[in-house]
């Protein structure tokens, strides 16, 4: 089947739904009972593509989403703004463990693809290779499984590289520089129409280029007779007689009127959850879920900033987001090089110093380039309800993790030095602030391995509910069904076995469209039968 | 969850050593800005457990003076540049959790202070090669 979408319109994708098709949870005046198909717990990556991908099979489908829908025209570029509205606890989660890092998810109509950069990377292969040789998985998932739906993905969603009139310095410089040095770099390919780089990916994009969900597959869904209740947070799967019968979500938002009401959806053939690697664990564990791999082996990508001031402007505010990158190292080395344009809020944080010196150094701002190594990081942790019912989240990195950190942040600050930067910024608590000349570079590299020193970040999750043949050590069998009840699937990134050493949004959303086509047949069948 | 006034005082003494903005640099000084009206509003959207953790860090930087200067005064009493150079040396601190936590305010007066109008346009005045260039800015193509 083909399916069209209408790219002429002027009103944004989030604006004209149809009628009826949104459930404003922060609204609500009465509880809400029905019936659908399916029910998909989250709209992010994951959620969005599996509530598109059952719709367009024919069949009657709920998205529920904890967050609200903050439309394109609502968009800011004040980074508080953009926390306090669309981000989970106001962006300060944490990963726990020997440092705290923080950890940054969506919670809003579109998940964490409001704010993401919108970097597509297909699952690398060796890892594909990884997840069959010691997780038995090949059969079910493979490159050959999941490559009909990358193309399908690819072309809905525009992936392309950056334009040059829209690359901006930042990741000019980047790739300039890798070429001399003859490291093997390349423009981001990205899911963007007519980005314009104006650099606000992490406030959403307020050209509705980015194809973020909220922009693209929720609507998409919506058009094709998908309902949407925002605002709804789902406390638990019901679960009878071994088989998901539906969710039991409560209406979110500060409004008087919908405080205490709830939310029950009934599920005629199944409960999808794809409520990201942090929450899905968490939902499963209200739902009764008790198998012992539930919310282990959580891993992530920590990242890691580099500033560099160069004589002439860098303009960050200028360019797409995240335009360059290398994932040259990714296999020997474990970490992808790539850049990273900052909103001055953020910058101002990792702009070096205090007082006066920092004054200082703000009025470079213009003049400044970051960017960033992202490790595949061996170091594997937990997810847990701590108290109050909140996410609790530990990991602690290894000390390998760490060495490949500071590898990855000398290359960074050398390639500045080559590329003309009079400073370097490397940030490591202990080092000097601010490097002068490339021979300080041995300094990062002589940097004692202890993650206290660096100030990381994360965005991208996995595990947690992993993905694999037997109830001992899996939560879902390769059919992405709990082990536990008939009926309940878990489509992100929890499944996982590992993480991946790319950006991981375009595997979500391929193994997402794999699992829904796979669920969508197999319902079929049954109502054939 | 609110700050006592005491507490936003001593809130305010520290982000003001933080950005305390500069004249030659052509940046505003944060005290110029509703700190108190951001600070509640930080305080009120967070969970409880960022809210004291950013309580702690004010209560560390307040009393910083007593045990690293040893002077029985709190960072309302220091001058300008003691505030800036107490602040400085809790970042530097070699203990990770009260750097951390400082870096705490650092990161909140961020917020505020470089989600000003003119402290914004100030950031995207480009030096360039020795002169201030102001950008241009939305220079992409057209839709
Ligand atoms: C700043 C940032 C930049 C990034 N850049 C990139 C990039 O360029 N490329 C890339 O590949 N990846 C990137 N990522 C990562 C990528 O966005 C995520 O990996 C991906 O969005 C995860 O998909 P998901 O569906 O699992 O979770 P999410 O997209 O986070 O969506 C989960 C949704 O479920 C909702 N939810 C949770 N619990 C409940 C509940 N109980 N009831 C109802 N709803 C619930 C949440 O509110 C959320 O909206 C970035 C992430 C961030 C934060
Ligand atoms: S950089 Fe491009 S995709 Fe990102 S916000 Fe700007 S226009 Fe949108």
């Amino acid at each position: 089947m083909s399916f069209e979408h209408d790219h002429s319109h002027d009103a944004f994708p989030d604006e004209a739904l149809p009628e009826g098709s949104v459930v404003d949870g922060a609204e609500l005046a009465r509880d809400i009972d029905e019936a659908f198909d399916f029910v998909v717990v989250g709209t992010g990556a994951a959620g969005a593509v599996a509530a598109h991908t059952l719709a367009r099979a024919g069949f009657s489908v709920a998205m529920l989403e904890e967050g609200p829908w903050v439309k394109t025209r609502e968009f800011g570029d004040r980074v508080y703004e953009a926390f306090r509205r669309m981000y989970r606890d106001v962006g300060t989660q944490v990963l726990e463990g020997h440092s705290y890092i923080p950890l940054i998810q969506g919670r809003c109509v579109g998940g964490s693809t409001v704010m993401n950069s919108a970097i597509a990377h297909r699952t690398p292969e060796d890892v594909l290779g990884q997840w069959d040789a010691d997780f038995g998985l090949g059969a079910h998932v493979s490159a050959s499984t999941l490559e009909p739906h990358f193309d399908a993905l690819e072309r809905e969603l525009n992936a392309h590289a950056v334009a040059d009139d829209v690359l901006g310095e930042n990741n000019r410089i980047f790739l300039d520089e890798a070429a001399k040095d003859g490291l093997p770099a390349r423009k981001m390919h990205r899911y963007e129409r007519n980005c314009r780089g104006s650099g606000r990916c992490v406030t959403g994009c307020p050209n509705g280029a980015k194809q973020g969900m909220n922009v693209s597959y929720v609507p998409w869904a919506l058009s094709l007779g998908a309902r949407l209740f925002a605002s709804c947070r789902v406390e638990r799967v019901t679960i009878e007689h071994g088989k998901a019968t539906g969710v039991l979500a409560h209406a979110t938002g500060d409004g008087a009127r919908s405080k205490g009401r709830t939310v029950r959806l009934r599920a005629r053939r199944g409960v999808l959850v794809a409520a990201s690697t942090i929450q899905t664990p968490n939902v499963l564990r209200r739902s009764g879920l008790r198998s012992r791999a539930l919310g282990e082996h959580f891993s992530c990508h920590p990242g890691y900033g580099v500033g560099g001031v160069f004589d002439n402007p860098v303009t960050m505010s200028f360019g797409a987001t995240q335009g360059a990158e290398s994932t040259h190292l990714r296999k020997s080395d474990r970490i992808k090089l790539e850049t990273i344009g900052m909103p001055p809020e953020l910058a101002a944080v990792r702009i070096p110093g205090i007082g006066g010196e920092l004054m200082r150094r703000m009025g470079t701002f213009a003049n400044v380039a970051v960017w960033a190594v992202v490790v595949r990081s061996e170091a594997e942790g937990t997810v847990r309800q701590g108290w109050g019912g909140r996410d609790r989240v530990k990991l602690s990195l290894t000390t390998r993790d760490v060495e490949r950190t500071r590898n990855g942040t000398a290359i960074l600050a050398r390639m500045m030095f080559e590329a003309g930067a009079r400073e370097v910024w490397p940030g490591i608590f202990g080092l000097p602030a601010v490097l002068t000349s490339i021979d300080q570079v041995r300094l990062i590299e002589e940097a004692p391995a202890d993650s206290r020193l660096f100030s990381f970040i994360t965005t991208h999750l996995f595990g947690a509910a992993r993905m694999g043949p037997t109830p001992e050590g899996s939560v879902v069998g390769p059919d992405f069904q709990a082990h536990e009840a008939r009926g309940l699937y878990v489509v992100d990134s929890s499944v996982f076995p590992t993480n991946l050493g790319v950006n991981p949004q375009h595997s979500i959303m391929g193994m997402s469209r794999l699992a829904a086509t796979r669920i969508a047949e197999a319902a079929r069948r049954t109502a054939a039968a | 969850m609110k700050l006592t006034s005491l507490e936003t005082r001593w809130a305010e003494a520290a982000l003001g050593a933080i950005f305390p903005g500069s004249s030659d640099v052509g940046l505003t000084d944060i005290r110029a800005m509703d700190m108190r009206g951001f600070l509640d509003q930080v305080l009120h959207a967070v969970p409880t457990q960022a809210a004291i953790g950013l309580r702690v860090a004010v209560w560390i930087v307040a009393l910083a003076p007593i045990f690293l200067l040893g002077r029985f005064a709190t960072i309302v009493g220091l001058t300008q540049p003691d505030r800036e150079r107490l602040v400085a040396t809790l970042v530097a601190s070699r203990s990770y959790a009260v750097r951390s936590l400082v870096l705490i305010l650092k990161t909140i007066g961020a917020l505020l202070y470089a989600g000003d109008d003119a402290v914004r346009a100030r950031m995207l005045v480009a030096s360039h090669a020795g002169t201030m260039v102001p950008l241009r800015l939305g220079r992409g193509r057209a839709a």
